[in-house]
């Protein structure tokens, strides 16, 4: 009788508690998704984006309504690298970060393809991992360093990597992949950061060299632990040979000593930087005497014509521009001329016409100069950033 | 349209400021310092330490962690920190404030917690993000900051100078 009249109270007192907040199917997901969008705060997108992406399955619907209401490049970086690092495989998230990463219109599609490395390495099915495998691989030679970078990582991971794919010539990407690896676990060649612990190369001022070091350095303590050694500081290559002595001790793999790399004395005078996770980067950088550069570590030369660089130099005015154009979201395309003292950031769809038209002019001249496919990887990555 | 005589062409006339839409900083900052400094009589004015990223972000961080003391011991005190400006939040137009980042372009990945300085300037200051590398100079604060119970900060700075570099 007792247990009845417990039963009749009790059913209904059940039928009115509150629902756990943490059951993500009654979480107020779309408000999460506001919050790691478009809060002014950025650790308050970026705790909230975590929410979002530990949330799984039950948040992708509000992620997709919001992006279909804003655009999908009103998603930010910090949201779906939450989401591609996330312990969390499910369905949904993984169709989201597919769709993402194939959208070569999406800023982040880059971080969206390293989610979908990471959720290859989980899975032990063969014919999955043979599926991902055919995924990454159509994108283990894309422009984007950081996308192809990723795809190359997926591949490892899913055991399937590209024997076709191209020599890595960004010695960004070879180094991130390597970190990537080893984060991973799985130890790659450590060659690549062992090379970037001595590399002290600037583009155009900007210390991309010292960047991958403290990249390698980070990664190499995380993996060495107590065996890292002590650095005094101060001298490169000293502290590149005592972390070089111990990656190999506990690696077992034979490794050189690089040579202290920096910017070779070529008289640079200006040049550009197009930063793309659409298209890719671009770098070209010059020299007085018509010499044009191209890549980050400037590798790959092109002498033009006295009489074309000598018109093009007069006209240099055109770009040497005084203010940062647009809203930078991702990708830019930044203006350097040493002599001039100009610096600026332009965004897509902002360049103006005389600077855009210089810009046509110099692609014009390498293709007289027979490089036609410099010049049209040129033309592709400017296209984006011509005035409208 | 001013140019510098070490830096590259900045967006006002003054060195370390790109534009100021507020009161101009050193004439009131830099003797509101020195008064409150003498009136106190705690220090002398000193140089700022140079920090660079590989201390603030030379460690793996963790939310709740007992941050390196090589990071603590830095706290409160008046640093130089080379960097990159970024805005807090997409936009255009002059800020009072910003992050302190390690990369020069926003598509290497969302910064980690420990390799962001957010930078506040004097009230009533602001100026436009300068391009290319900077230094910063201010007093830095070195610890977790939360808000509604989420991390926001570990490193803050009251900036007193940016300068291009």
């Amino acid at each position: 009788m007792r247990l009845l009249l417990l039963a009749v109270v009790a059913v209904p007192a059940i039928a009115f508690w509150p629902t756990d907040p943490q059951d993500p199917d009654q979480v107020d997901w779309a408000q999460h998704v506001r919050k790691a969008c478009e809060s002014r705060r950025f650790g308050i997108r970026l705790a909230a984006a975590k929410r979002v992406a530990n949330g799984g399955d039950a948040a992708i619907p509000a992620i997709a309504a919001y992006a279909k209401d804003k655009g999908q490049n009103a998603i930010p970086s910090s949201l779906v690298d939450a989401i591609a690092d996330a312990n969390v495989y499910e369905p949904k998230v993984t169709a989201l970060l597919t769709t993402w990463a194939k959208d070569q219109t999406f800023y982040w599609r880059s971080s969206a393809m390293r989610g979908l490395a990471l959720r290859a390495g989980a899975t032990s099915n063969q014919i999955e991992r043979e599926t991902w495998g055919k995924l990454f691989h159509a994108y283990t030679d894309d422009p984007a360093w950081l996308m192809r970078t990723h795809a190359r990582f997926g591949a490892e991971l899913a055991g399937q990597p590209n024997p076709n794919q191209a020599p890595e010539r960004d010695p960004r990407a070879r180094v991130r992949l390597a970190r990537l690896l080893l984060d991973y676990g799985k130890v790659p060649s450590l060659q690549p950061l062992i090379d970037g612990l001595a590399d002290e190369r600037t583009f155009l001022g900007i210390p991309w060299g010292a960047r991958l070091g403290q990249e390698s350095s980070k990664a190499l303590n995380r993996w060495l632990a107590a065996d890292f050694p002590e650095l005094t500081g101060g001298n490169t290559l000293e502290s590149t040979a005592a972390i070089l002595a111990a990656a190999e001790k506990k690696s077992g793999q034979s490794l050189t000593m690089p040579k202290l790399q920096r910017d070779p004395e070529h008289g640079i005078t200006g040049g550009f930087e197009i930063a793309s996770c659409k298209f890719g980067d671009q770098f070209v950088q010059w020299s007085a005497d018509g010499t044009v550069r191209f890549g980050i570590d400037g590798s790959r030369t092109v002498k033009l014509p006295a009489d074309k660089w000598q018109e093009l130099s007069q006209q240099q005015t055109a770009i040497a521009l005084d203010a940062n154009a647009g809203v930078v979201v991702c990708d830019k395309l930044q203006m350097v001329l040493l002599d001039a003292k100009t610096r600026v950031d332009i965004a897509p769809e902002s360049l103006p016409t005389a600077a855009s038209d210089w810009l046509k002019r110099l692609a014009q001249s390498l293709e007289e100069a027979n490089e036609t496919e410099t010049a049209a990887t040129l033309r592709r990555g400017l296209g984006q950033f011509e005035g409208r | 349209m001013a140019t510098t005589a070490d830096g590259m062409k900045i967006q006002q006339g003054r060195r370390s400021f790109g534009k100021l839409s507020g009161p101009s900083l050193t004439m009131i900052r830099l003797p509101l310092s020195f008064l409150l400094l003498t009136a106190i009589g705690v220090q002398p004015l000193q140089d700022p330490e140079p920090v660079g990223f590989p201390v603030l972000a030379g460690y793996e961080y963790k939310e709740g962690m007992t941050l390196p003391k090589e990071v603590t011991n830095l706290n409160e005190k008046v640093v130089e920190i080379r960097g990159f400006m970024r805005r807090e939040f997409a936009g255009s137009g002059p800020v009072n404030s910003f992050m302190l980042i390690n990369d020069a372009c926003g598509c290497m990945g969302t910064p980690m917690m420990n390799e962001i300085v957010f930078c506040t300037l004097p009230d009533g200051v602001t100026m436009e993000l300068l391009t290319g590398v900077v230094t910063v100079t201010g007093k830095l604060y070195v610890g977790e900051v939360k808000e509604d119970g989420d991390v926001i900060l570990i490193y803050a700075m009251d900036a007193d100078t940016v300068t291009a570099s």
